[in-house]
């Protein structure tokens, strides 16, 4: 097994597979937040859920990023992490956010006693809460937990992963069910041991976004956004990134195969940081069938230098027998062309009739 | 002949094909799902031009970028203005730091 495969394994094997869930690593800004916002009004809507689900789903989502917004000053290596699953009935969100240690008696108080309050009782402490915090002009931090407990109808799942002598991970976990009017007191979809692995993955990767999901266009369009505003490096790099993601991208959305009708072509896509560069990943089924003919097109461009490349190019550009809305024949050459570096794959056999296909374009500057 | 104006989205560009004030521009951004269907329209429009266009025709393309799906449509627009016997200029605008677009131009330009 390449390299590539194993991470991008390892990563599936955290995932659920059948879930929908994307995972941002790194310091929040106020784009970013607004692209995160966008991508999940964009699944919601995707989704049919109805107006009350999307709405606090939407509150708990811009509490949290707004918390961590912040507070997310911490060592180096150490970054804010936030995701967002939809499994089955249940929308997961789960934050995670650098404090210093000395702060954690205080927010596990603070938790505990919104987590031991009944619906009402909340309310009355949110009341008490915000006149306080106009009075006090503390900044409101405590506002945004009650607030994300009261949308959510359920308790606050949290807990401290200790990074040094200063500084800890805090780890919030909340959910929402499809149907809110029925309660649901299981506290199985709280775990935290899948979200540490998950975050320890990303963390020694570097991995900066994953998104496990439908992929569509509108979808592309909210994580270019994204990662455009997450990239602090100089234009020409941003813009090789840029590119290489909207054909990866667009190349799930036309040629990747849906699975039980969904409304798009179910994938994965993850960019991670390399010393000089970018590393950017993407699965998606394909059928068993075509695996050998994509295999030939790869090979075929891999085996080509700078020039052979640039040939190809040329002579497909004005290739117009390769010419209809799912192909122009130049997407994997133009990938392996930005790259400077052989395109990594794999397949992975999923039945007779499926098969899993990952491909690593690496980027340098 | 009718002008074709459409205006930039988030992943289509502004296109304006304007005989009468004697506009042709491809600007913005060009990352569409489905650029064949995109470009049909004005692919169609250039169709009906080249057989009576001006005397002078000024094409400008000043995208910040484009997909490998919309490259082979404009490929095939400057195929399709080839075929303009009077003057014609395609000016190809890119920001003087986007080596690729620059490359992309001398691109159009070795081929056509």
């Amino acid at each position: 097994m390449s390299l590539q495969e194993e991470t991008t394994y390892k990563i599936i094997d955290i995932l659920d597979k059948e879930s929908m869930s994307y995972f941002y690593r790194g310091h929040l800004t106020q784009s970013i937040t607004d692209g995160i916002l966008a991508l999940t009004e964009t699944n919601l809507t995707k989704a049919n859920e109805p107006v009350k689900v999307k709405k606090r789903v939407y509150t708990i989502l811009v509490e949290g990023l707004q918390n961590i917004t912040r507070h997310q000053e911490g060592p180096q290596g150490h970054k804010s992490f936030f995701g967002v699953e939809q499994s089955g009935e249940y929308y997961y969100i789960t934050m995670s956010n650098i404090i210093p240690n000395q702060n954690i008696d205080h927010l596990s108080g603070q938790l505990d006693k919104i987590n031991n309050l009944e619906k009402e009782e909340l309310k009355t402490f949110y009341k008490q809460a915000l006149l306080e915090n106009e009075l006090s002009d503390k900044g409101g931090a405590g506002l945004g937990l009650i607030e994300m407990a009261r949308k959510s109808g359920n308790k606050l799942q949290y807990d401290f992963k200790k990074i040094n002598e200063q500084h800890s991970y805090f780890y919030l976990r909340t959910y929402i069910k499809h149907n809110l009017s029925t309660v649901d007191s299981n506290t199985r979809h709280l775990d935290f041991s899948n979200i540490f692995k998950l975050h320890e993955q990303l963390e020694s990767e570097d991995v900066l976004i994953i998104f496990n999901g439908i992929f569509n266009q509108e979808s592309l369009i909210n994580l270019l956004s994204i990662i455009e505003s997450q990239m602090a490096t100089q234009p020409s790099l941003r813009k090789k990134v840029f590119n290489i993601m909207v054909e990866l991208l667009q190349n799930i959305v036309k040629h990747g195969l849906a699975i039980n009708d969904s409304d798009g072509n179910p994938g994965l896509f993850y960019i991670s940081a390399i010393n000089d560069g970018y590393k950017l990943n993407t699965g998606n089924f394909i059928k068993t069938e075509d695996i050998d003919a994509l295999k030939d097109k790869i090979d075929q461009v891999n085996k080509l230098d700078n020039k052979e490349l640039n040939e190809f190019y040329d002579k497909r550009l004005f290739n117009f027998q390769i010419d209809n809305s799912k192909e122009s024949g130049l997407g994997l050459i133009e990938l392996r062309l930005k790259s400077n570096a052989k395109l990594e794959y794999a397949f992975k056999k999923e039945s007779e009739e499926h098969s899993f296909f990952t491909i690593e374009v690496t980027i340098n500057r | 002949m009718e002008s074709l104006i459409l205006n930039a989205t988030e992943d289509t560009p502004k296109i304006v094909l304007n005989k009468k004030d004697k506009e042709f521009l491809i600007a913005e951004r060009s990352l569409p799902e489905n650029a064949f269907d995109f470009y049909k329209p004005v692919y169609e429009w250039l169709e009906k031009y080249v057989l009576d266009p001006l005397e002078e025709t000024e094409f400008h393309v000043n995208l910040d970028y484009f997909n490998t799906a919309s490259a082979k449509q404009l490929g095939k627009i400057f195929n399709l203005l080839e075929n303009i016997k009077s003057s014609l200029f395609v000016k190809w605008h890119y920001a003087s730091d986007d080596q690729d677009m620059l490359e992309s131009g001398q691109r159009y330009a070795r081929l056509t």
